[in-house]
């Protein structure tokens, strides 16, 4: 008896010993049939032992044999657990350096998300902070307020989607400024990003639903040569220091006066008189803006005789669209996954 | 509004080439869209603003070519040859609605022959894209887009008594207009009537009794002012769009009228008619000129300029406008009744600064003051969020707002949807009130195409009714994971994903935001299949679910594998306090660590075991986790294999194994009692 206590704590010495040095699914299967093999483990061959254990010790010689069997079944068990989840190429190590990396799939952000992102990251820069406001507005937020009476032509660009009574489907995101000009004193400095909605026939470059950023500065001694400064700067930081840069005179009921702003065509530099982007006049338009109108800030409670600002808006689909050459502003909302995650390597 | 270069000379000497030409005029706001050159003649399609209806005749636009050239416009004289009958012997005018039609007149051409047109008055129809009908519609066609004012010629002798009565429509009325079309009159709307009938549609469209036929003899020319709204409404109303009702609504020249009439009256006689004497010109209550202050520092306070006086004074005078100087450096500027757009000191400021050129105004980058930006918690929690399950290995998708009510349906939440008044389409017909329904549209899309696993979240607003005609508009998240996980390299089959990816992103969103430790409830939805969903709880209130979506909802997208899927309700959740954010030392003394493996009946969820274990009171057991759970070759039926690891610590002194073993014992002795659990054998094993 004393000797087969002696065999059993040998064998599990060097079974333990065996069992750490178990790197592969190949050793765990020759440590199973060395140990726990129907004909010569070392196991199954204590168990052979124990016939020739006298009858009185044979009770508790039993259960030491049994106690091994089970302990060795358990760690077996327990190291094919983790080898399944150990690749073999990894763990024969140094066997070929050229196979692929281990690396686990990390998500990919939107690339409207990353458009609007790195939008708010150069106004951020310049003190803007940023706003936001409910997708479903009054007619007084999202028109009265901001210089729009009611029956006039100018809301016809603005299609709206209306829900019931006065309530619609904001058009721009016009009507956050709005709100934070109601609850906050200038200066005033902030950005609202969002969606919009208007009530447009789908085609490459328009959908009933899309992105966009507006800003708003009002201060004391704000003036047109601040808007075109700062949109400059922003237009720069987005496409290249050497961007050219035009404003023309436009029309919007909420600013006075009011600018549209170009910048040169990325695709054709004014070169191709067929040019899709541009139609060969060279310039892409990209945004609109203004001085905000008197009647704006009256409305607000703001003095327009104290204080004055500018605001600009701007598409944030048909901006990443033109910055990257997508043709079609659909592809943001098919949300296929092969044209998604193109764009969180940019 | 088409332009011809051609009819511009009438008016203005214009001497720039084409490019010139195109680039200055896009300078000063009025943009081509497209030039074409139509035998000789320069064709510019411009670009029109709803509140410059001064622009949507030739003469406006060489108004404005004039400011910009610093050019006179040219007078043209529009001689009539007279019957001795006067107007107002033969007709009578009498409007019964002045504030719908503030201004009336008219005259009668006699002994019209109607017919072709000339070839001149041909040409400039064509060069507008427009179709010659005969030589007096042509002529009403012609002094409209020559000056912007809209008139009507009507055949005198189907005016019943020569009586033109202005009124509102008497509830009943009907007209048959030019192009045959019955229309159906309301009573706010105003008509043109003879004695007995409206005769034409005011500002919108002639009717087609009154209309001028091969022998029509006699012609009534009117040329009138209506109120924009009054005539917006009307034309929505009855769904139609004339090139009238297009400048009535944006405000036609209240003062032109006579001149137009006096126009058309030129041109008609010049083709064989004589008009009658004098013209009935109905202006009860003419409004007085607007004037506006101008200040010549406001300027430079707006522009951020200092535009020299003489220019302003320049500009504004070839614009139209009567400048008087009120004292130093200030005018009261008098509005000329063309430009319905200005009636402010920044609308005048607007002029000079599209004159004076936007690009000679200076660029200066708006100053950053003191104040810095102000947090945004929101955003920056949402931020935090997308980094997180981006992360986990979660793709953003952004989906549209709108839903088809249908699938809506399928999602059978109970939320009642927001429904929209002029859909695009019946199927984007209502506000989604989950994010599901287009998670599940992004699984069909990508599926068909080929992907063999989608794991995507979004971040958006869902909407739906609630009582007393109120509507909620909540920020959610919401994730979605079916098909095969992306692979890691080699070795690493791709496994289908489970219920554990979903439940492991909304755990880890919650941790990084502090907003834990959650609590997960098995309790039905009905968008999940039953007993396979989870309420997701913070502090008790339940501010989600995740589990398997229920086939038949996913079957509506017509995707057919399991897939998995959580709604968090973030706008209830960031109202909600989270954990606060406490440093805590680094321990200094080590911890000992023991894995207890044991088989529990499968009938114990491992929560009871979690429960169970947080219950204990051990000051000891710093913390524990499930490191192992299997069923297999050496597990028996009915029961499962656990492993947990206990994480022992005292925190002033090391440990001794012997009170750890006690404690483990206890431990073992308690979850004996409670869960049943039977100690697997040599299966306490240590890792310091
Ligand atoms: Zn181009």
């Amino acid at each position: 008896m004393a000797n087969l206590k002696e065999r059993i704590d040998a064998v599990r010495k060097e079974f333990d010993e065996a069992a750490r040095r178990a790197a592969d699914a190949k050793s765990l299967e020759e440590l199973r049939t060395a140990y726990l093999g129907r004909k010569r483990g070392h196991v199954t061959l204590l168990f052979e032992d124990l016939k020739s254990v006298p009858a009185e010790e044979k009770r508790e010689a039993g259960r030491l044999v049994n106690e091994l069997k089970q302990s060795v079944t358990v760690r077996l068990d327990a190291i094919e657990g983790q080898l399944s989840s150990v690749p073999p190429a990894v763990s024969a190590a140094g066997t070929d350096l050229t196979l692929p990396g281990r690396k686990r799939y990390v998500g990919r952000p939107h690339p409207l998300t990353l458009f609007e992102e790195e939008i708010e990251r150069i106004f951020l820069g310049m003190g803007f902070s940023i706003e936001e406001g409910p997708e479903i507005e009054t007619d007084y937020y999202n028109f009265e307020a901001l210089n729009f009476p009611p029956h006039h032509p100018a809301r016809d660009k603005w299609d709206t989607l209306f829900i019931k009574g006065d309530l619609l489907l904001r058009t721009h995101t016009s009507p956050v400024q709005v709100r934070v000009m109601e609850r906050s004193k200038p200066p005033i400095r902030i950005i609202c990003p969002g969606r919009v909605f208007r009530r447009e026939t789908p085609d490459p470059t328009h959908l009933p639903m899309f992105m966009q950023v507006e800003g708003l500065v009002i201060d004391e001694g704000v003036t047109f040569a601040h808007l075109k400064g700062t949109l400059e700067y922003f237009l720069r930081a987005l496409f290249g220091e050497k961007i050219k840069v035009r404003f023309r005179p436009s029309f919007f009921p909420f600013t006075e006066p009011s600018a549209e702003v170009d910048i040169e065509c990325l695709v054709c530099s004014g070169k191709d008189p067929a040019c899709r982007v541009c139609g060969g006049t060279g310039w892409k338009e990209i945004l609109g803006s203004g001085m905000v109108d008197p009647q704006v800030l009256k409305n607000v409670n703001i003095d327009p005789e104290k204080y004055s600002g500018w605001a600009f808006g701007l598409g944030i689909d048909r901006t990443a669209m033109f910055a990257y050459g997508i043709p079609e502003m659909r592809y943001f909302y098919e949300n296929d996954l092969r044209f998604l995650r193109q764009f969180g390597t940019k | 509004m088409k332009i011809s270069l051609d009819w511009i000379r009438e008016y203005v000497a214009v001497d720039l080439s084409p490019q010139e030409l195109v680039d200055r005029l896009t300078m000063i706001g009025l943009v081509p869209e497209t030039v074409e050159d139509k035998g000789g003649d320069l064709i510019l399609d411009l670009e029109t603003y709803a509140n410059r209806p001064d622009t949507l005749g030739h003469l406006g636009v060489a108004r404005e070519i004039g400011a910009m050239l610093a050019r006179p416009l040219l007078e043209r004289d529009w001689p009539v040859a007279e019957l001795g009958e006067a107007t107002a012997d033969i007709a009578d005018v009498q409007i019964t609605a002045e504030a719908l039609c503030p201004r009336y007149c008219g005259l009668v051409v006699r002994g019209v022959k109607v017919g072709p047109s000339p070839d001149w008055l041909v040409r400039r129809l064509e060069a507008m894209g427009l179709r010659p009908v005969n030589n007096v519609v042509d002529v009403s066609n012609y002094v409209l887009f020559a000056t912007g004012q809209p008139i009507h010629t009507f055949d005198f002798g189907r005016i019943g008594g020569g009586r033109i009565v202005v009124r509102k429509a008497k509830r009943g009325e009907t007209l048959v207009d030019l192009d045959g079309r019955t229309l159906e009159l309301a009573p706010d709307m105003l008509v043109i009537a003879d004695e007995s009938r409206p005769v034409a549609l005011a500002g919108v469209i002639g009717g087609q009794a009154s209309g001028i036929t091969a022998s029509t003899r006699d012609v009534f020319i009117e040329s009138a002012n209506f109120d924009p709204v009054g005539i917006r409404k009307t034309a929505k109303t009855l769904g139609l769009q004339t090139d009238a009702a297009y400048r009535f609504e944006r405000g036609a020249d209240i003062g032109f009228a006579p001149k137009a009439a006096v126009m058309a009256a030129s041109l008609l006689t010049a083709m064989g008619g004589q008009a009658s004497r004098g013209l009935i010109d109905r202006f009860p209550k003419p409004p007085k000129p607007r004037t506006v202050r101008l200040r010549l520092r406001r300027i430079a306070e707006l522009l951020g300029v200092a535009v020299p006086e003489d220019f302003v004074v320049e500009v504004l005078g070839r614009l139209g406008f009567r400048l008087e100087a009120s004292h130093h450096g200030a005018w009261r500027v008098e509005v000329p009744a063309f430009r319905v757009d200005i009636s402010r000191e920044a609308d005048l400021i607007e002029e000079v600064a599209r004159f004076y050129g936007y690009d000679r105004i200076p660029s200066v980058v708006t100053p950053v003051d003191s104040f810095a930006p102000a947090a945004n918690r929101k955003l920056d929690r949402l931020a935090r969020i997308r980094g997180t399950l981006l992360g986990q290995g979660l793709d953003e998708v952004i989906n549209w707002s709108f839903a088809d009510p249908e699938r809506e349906a399928a999602a059978a939440n109970g939320k009642t949807p927001v429904d929209i008044q002029n859909p695009i389409s019946t199927r984007a017909s209502v506000l989604r009130t989950t994010l599901l329904t287009g998670l599940l549209e992004n699984a069909a899309w990508n599926l068909n195409r080929g992907l063999d696993g989608l794991h995507v979240f979004e971040t958006g607003n869902v909407f739906h009714w609630i009582e007393d005609g109120k509507h909620c508009e909540d920020l959610h998240l919401g994730l979605l994971s079916t098909g095969l996980l992306p692979a890691a390299g080699l070795g690493t089959a791709a496994a289908e994903t489970d219920f554990s990816v979903i439940k492991g992103a909304v755990e880890a969103v919650l941790e990084a935001l502090r907003y834990d430790p959650a609590g997960f409830e098995p309790r039905d939805h009905p968008s999940f299949e039953p007993g396979r969903a989870l309420a997701v709880l913070y502090k008790g209130q339940e501010i989600g679910t995740l589990g398997q979506l229920r086939r038949d909802f996913a079957a509506v997208a017509s995707v057919d594998r399991a897939v998995y899927a959580a709604e968090i309700d973030l706008a209830a959740l960031f109202e909600k306090t989270p954990r606060p954010f406490q440093y805590a030392p680094v321990p200094k003394l080590p911890g000992v660590v023991r894995d207890l493996s044991f088989l529990v009946d499968t009938s114990h969820a491992y929560g009871e075991v979690a429960q169970a274990l947080g219950r204990l009171n051990q000051p000891l057991l710093e913390g524990f986790e499930l490191v192992d759970r299997f069923t297999g070759k050496s597990v028996p039926e009915g029961r499962v294999s656990l492993t947990v690891r206990l994480r022992f610590r005292h925190p002033q002194r090391t440990l001794v194994a012997e009170e750890v073993d006690r404690v483990v014992q206890e431990v073992v002795g308690q979850l004996r009692s409670a869960l049943d659990i039977q100690l697997r054998e040599g299966s306490i094993d240590s890792r310091a």
